[in-house]
């Protein structure tokens, strides 16, 4: 049994009953509870002048899996600084690994500890490449993680769609298949990416709005979204549906997305890097913020939670599962190249290396929109702080991002840099909101935890993991969030002032939600028919996880109960 | 978890994932008969061949220093000192599944190791395309149940990889056409005769061949030697969803050149149809030890911890380059597959692990000789499929008593640590 105390820290939990309160937090093997005052402890550390909150979680974040690597492969000159290779770790502890906006696994794990996270999610889990994505999230060290499998693009579930009619009386089986999937992927959520756009691409669609129909199986993105947030909500999955919706990063595109949130007629959902997804028609280049009409939207709709995706100038890659929207955005490419594929009657992939630039009025315009959207969200509690990393900008950029939203002056010296018509011209300019380290706990910590469904992370209380950061109090509030003097993980000093001390494997998050194995049978026919793997090598078992893995304690979620 | 032991095996029929190619076949069995394994629902003339090479039982494979038998500490020990001495060691063959490659990038960082595998030039081919101009390519499940017209460039790749018609669902029921496109200053004109594919021959090499079809794809004029390609354009852009498979192994020199053309024609056809690339690579783990590399450091094999960082030299860190160049002073070779690759025979201290029969083949002063299971036939593992999307779990289909790679060089590792 081992004890520890941070003595006098100014622990911000939104869960707490008071969210911000010097006190001290107690430890004991792992968990965290209330230790007596002057009760004895293995350790105690002196966190006055510190703030202390939960371990960050990221919920959307591109760190494992086929499309991933090839962003790393295709993206070779970024894993190098500047002309000299990387050097190599000063710190035995570490493992050599490199990169810029896609760093390998193991530079992934350090970069995020160091940085006070503790865990991450993977949103794009293909299917077919489930095994894939959890060895590369089990050699991404220290952090916790789980994976969201897509569906939604898979001829199954668009035939079945098609099959059950608008009546759908084929509900309970399609409801089975995806609580199968989730079983065979160990996944902890489900995505859905352009709603059947993807499969649309395979069939020679190039696009594909919220009501039309899918060329080959008639069924329309309302009809997917619907079908499979119902289908979530009816097996108990904690987090809901999690939407990249149809035209991403096109011109007008708000009304999509106002659509996608209309389509799920009240279940919950959750839209990812809306960002991406909030563009209006208006001005001279006929390219405008939507932001406000988003954050209507959500205000009205507490049962919808966002992420942001937000935009940071600087060279990045965008890796997505959306293939028909990265073919269209394969000519914008920096460096020329781009990366797609058709995968396996499940998805697709499309990496485009991109380059955000002050000086474009789009990228300025994207950067401006996404403040936009964290700040005019009444409920910090629908609204998680990511890039869509590396979509947006890498994840080593929140620090900058927390600074811009906690902090009106600076926001206003970065938006005098860009381009002078969104300088001049966006909501941004007039809106004098700084968030509070309470809001940004929410979004960083306490919302994501909520959303995915983890009662024992993102918070501080009595019985909750203890994965913990510790910052200095600083004025600078980028300096004070990219290196915490003291990170926790399961109540293990894993980084002391930016430097990694203890290299745990993280675990990991899924959920198991019941269905009636009638569904195999379909499957097995399925899978034979088409020239899959055979179907009794697709479901991934506990042992073969933990394998997978490399052996990191394995952290089922609980469903939620579900009346019949 | 014993060796036994396979991911997720369901209770009924045993299942078994070939391992001897890239197609990672799992759709057959194996059984054990008195006179080896036979192979059910498959006439692979590759798997049977692979096969071959284990009995139904194993027998005992102690390692061996120097051609002489020993015990496994003394064999981990004297692989320990050998790396110990060496100022550049070479990591070569790299014949394993993921787990033995997460292994092998500890001990490579560790000793500052060169790691490139056998076929280094074909995988290099492939990402050296790649790298420069980007890709469009496909999975088997989508060629099989949408290509409607599949051009292999070079050679029809069953000659290499038997099932491959069958996996593209040529002869059951499947709608697509084959071409095979052979220059043929390639090769002479053999009786290349396979039901229901069709042969467009091209007087050239495959360099012109690929070049003069993207022209054509892309409605430039060639002149009259040609018109079989301007044919073949045709068909291809009147294809609903073309796939153009190569095998980035059977390529010449600067292959990466042919590559970049067939995906110029895959782009080409991309703005007004559908269409995608298949390579066929990837065989004996090259491409999974490549791709759990890339994901590990973030660079592709060819990179070694050097003293200058993670210093990646695809033209340099070849293999057979540095070998012949004398560059290297240590060689690990790893071939946990079979007999093929051999640890090639240079003059230098070498540690092989590998199949057991190479004990007859290794026996000089200076030689580390560990026996290693084989995943797939004496252990579980996995390997990425050719289109490197699917990864497959291999399982064990008999206990051959022997260690993994992935032990052997965790062994390695702590000794050298020790």
């Amino acid at each position: 049994m081992t004890t520890l105390r941070l003595r006098g820290g100014r622990v911000i939990d939104p869960t707490a009953e008071s969210a911000d309160a010097v006190r001290d937090v107690g430890v004991r093997d792992g968990r965290i509870v209330a230790l007596p005052p002057g009760a004895p402890v293995d350790e105690e550390i002196d966190a006055r002048g510190c703030v202390v909150m939960a371990g960050g979680i990221d919920m959307h974040t591109h760190i494992g899996g086929g499309k991933v690597n090839l962003a790393r492969t295709l993206m070779v000159e970024d894993h190098r600084a500047g002309v000299n290779p990387f050097a190599l770790p000063a710190n035995p502890l570490e493992m050599p690994s490199c990169g810029g906006c896609t760093p390998g696994t193991l530079a992934t794990g350090y970069r995020y500890v160091e940085m006070g996270y503790t865990a991450a999610f993977e949103p794009a889990m293909v299917a077919g490449n489930a095994r894939h994505a959890h060895m590369e999230m089990g050699d991404t060290p220290i952090l916790d993680h789980g994976a969201y499998v897509m569906l939604g693009n898979d001829e199954l579930f668009l035939q079945m769609l098609h099959e059950g009619g608008a009546a759908t009386h084929n509900f309970a089986q399609i409801r089975d298949y995806v609580a199968w999937t989730i079983h065979a992927t160990k996944a902890m959520g489900v995505k859905v990416v352009n709603p059947g756009g993807i499969s649309a691409f395979k069939f020679n669609q190039r696009r594909l709005n919220v009501d039309e129909n899918h060329v080959h199986w008639q069924v329309t993105p309302r009809q997917v979204v619907h079908m499979l947030a119902r289908a979530l909500r009816e097996l108990g999955v904690p987090h809901p549906l999690h939407i990249h919706g149809s035209n991403l990063g096109v011109a007008g595109n708000i009304e999509s997305t106002l659509e996608t949130i209309a389509a799920l007629e009240g279940l919950p959902a959750h839209l990812t890097h809306v960002q991406f997804h909030a563009y209006g028609t208006e001005g001279p280049k006929k390219f405008s913020s939507a932001a406000l009409q988003l954050a209507e939207a959500v205000n009205a709709n507490p049962q919808i939670s966002i992420d942001v995706g937000q935009v940071m100038f600087g060279q990045t890659v965008t890796a997505s599962g959306d293939t028909m929207r990265q073919y269209a955005n394969s000519g914008l490419a920096s460096p020329r190249k781009w990366i797609g594929a058709d995968i396996e009657l499940d998805a697709g992939c499309g990496v485009v290396p991109f380059r955000y630039r002050e000086q474009s009025y789009v990228n300025a315009l994207q950067w401006a929109i996404g403040l936009e959207i964290f700040l005019s969200v009444t409920n910090p509690w629908q609204v998680v702080l990511t890039t869509d990393h590396p979509n947006g900008g890498p994840f080593t950029s929140y620090p900058h991002l927390i600074r811009l939203l906690m902090d009106r002056s600076f926001r206003e010296e970065q938006l005098a840099k860009l381009h002078p018509e969104v300088a001049a011209n966006c909501a941004l300019r007039s809106m004098s909101r700084e968030l509070t380290l309470a809001e940004i706990a929410v979004m960083t910590r306490a919302a994501p935890a909520r959303l995915l469904g983890l009662p024992d992370r993102g918070h501080l209380r009595d019985g909750a993991a203890a994965d913990i950061a510790v910052y200095r109090e600083h004025a600078d509030r980028e300096a004070m969030f990219t290196t915490p003097e003291y990170v926790f993980k399961d109540g293990r000093l894993v980084a002391r002032s930016g430097r990694i001390t203890a290299v745990p494997v993280g675990g990991t998050h899924f959920v198991e939600p019941g269905y009636d194995t009638a569904i195999e049978k379909v499957l097995r026919r399925h899978t034979k028919a088409h020239g899959l793997p055979s179907f009794d090598n697709i479901v991934i078992g506990h042992d073969e996880l933990c394998r997978c893995c490399n052996g990191g304690r394995l952290l089922p979620a609980a469903c939620f109960e579900t009346t019949p | 978890m014993s060796a036994l032991e396979s991911p997720s095996a369901p209770a009924a029929a045993a299942p078994w994932t070939c391992p001897f190619c890239p197609l990672l076949c799992d759709n057959f069995s194996v059984d054990a008969e008195p006179g080896g394994w036979a192979l059910s629902g498959s006439d692979c003339g590759r798997a049977r061949a692979g096969l071959a090479r284990f009995g139904p039982a194993a027998a005992p494979a102690p390692p061996q220093i120097d051609g002489v038998s020993c015990e496994p500490q003394a064999a981990i020990a004297a692989a320990a000192r050998l790396l110990a001495a060496s100022r550049q060691p070479l990591f070569g063959g790299l014949g394993t599944d993921v787990a033995g490659a997460r292994a092998l990038y500890a001990l490579a960082c560790r000793t500052g190791a060169i790691c490139d595998p056998a076929g280094g030039a074909a995988l290099f081919h492939g990402l050296r395309a790649l790298q420069d101009r980007g890709a469009f390519t496909t999975t088997l499940a989508e060629v099989r149940t949408r290509a409607d017209l599949i051009v292999c460039i070079g050679s029809l790749p069953s000659e290499r990889y038997p099932e491959f018609l069958r996996r593209c669902g040529v002869g059951e029921g499947g709608a697509a056409e084959v071409v095979v496109l052979q220059p043929t200053a390639a090769q002479p004109a053999t009786g290349l005769v396979v039901a229901g594919v069709e042969v467009v021959r091209f007087e050239g090499d495959l360099f012109d061949a690929a070049a003069m079809l993207a022209a054509c794809v892309a409605g430039r004029s060639v002149g009259d030697a040609a018109c079989a390609l301007g044919a073949l354009a045709t068909r291809l852009l009147a294809a609903r969803y073309a796939v153009l498979v190569y095998d980035a192994a059977q390529l010449p020199a600067q292959g990466s050149l042919i590559i970049e053309a067939i995906n110029r024609v895959v782009s080409t056809l991309n703005q007004r149809t559908r269409a995608a690339a298949l390579p066929l690579a990837g065989a004996d783990g090259a491409s999974t030890v490549n791709a759990v590399f890339t994901w590990l450091s973030g660079l592709p094999l060819r990179t070694r911890a050097g003293p200058m960082g993670l210093e990646h030299e695809p033209l340099r860190f070849d293999a057979n380059r540095l070998l012949g160049d004398r560059a290297v002073d240590a060689l690990l070779w790893i071939a946990s597959f079979g007999t093929e690759p051999a640890p090639p025979v240079v003059d230098l201290p070498r540690i092989v692990l590998g199949h057991p029969s190479f004990g007859a083949a290794v026996q000089g002063p200076g030689t580390v000789f560990i026996p290693v299971s084989t995943p797939g036939i004496g252990s579980a593992g996995h390997l990425f499929r050719t289109d490197g999307v699917v990864l497959l779990p291999l399982f064990a289909i008999r206990d051959d008593g022997l260690p993994s790679v992935a032990d052997v060089l965790g062994r390695i590792t702590r000794e050298l640590s020790a």
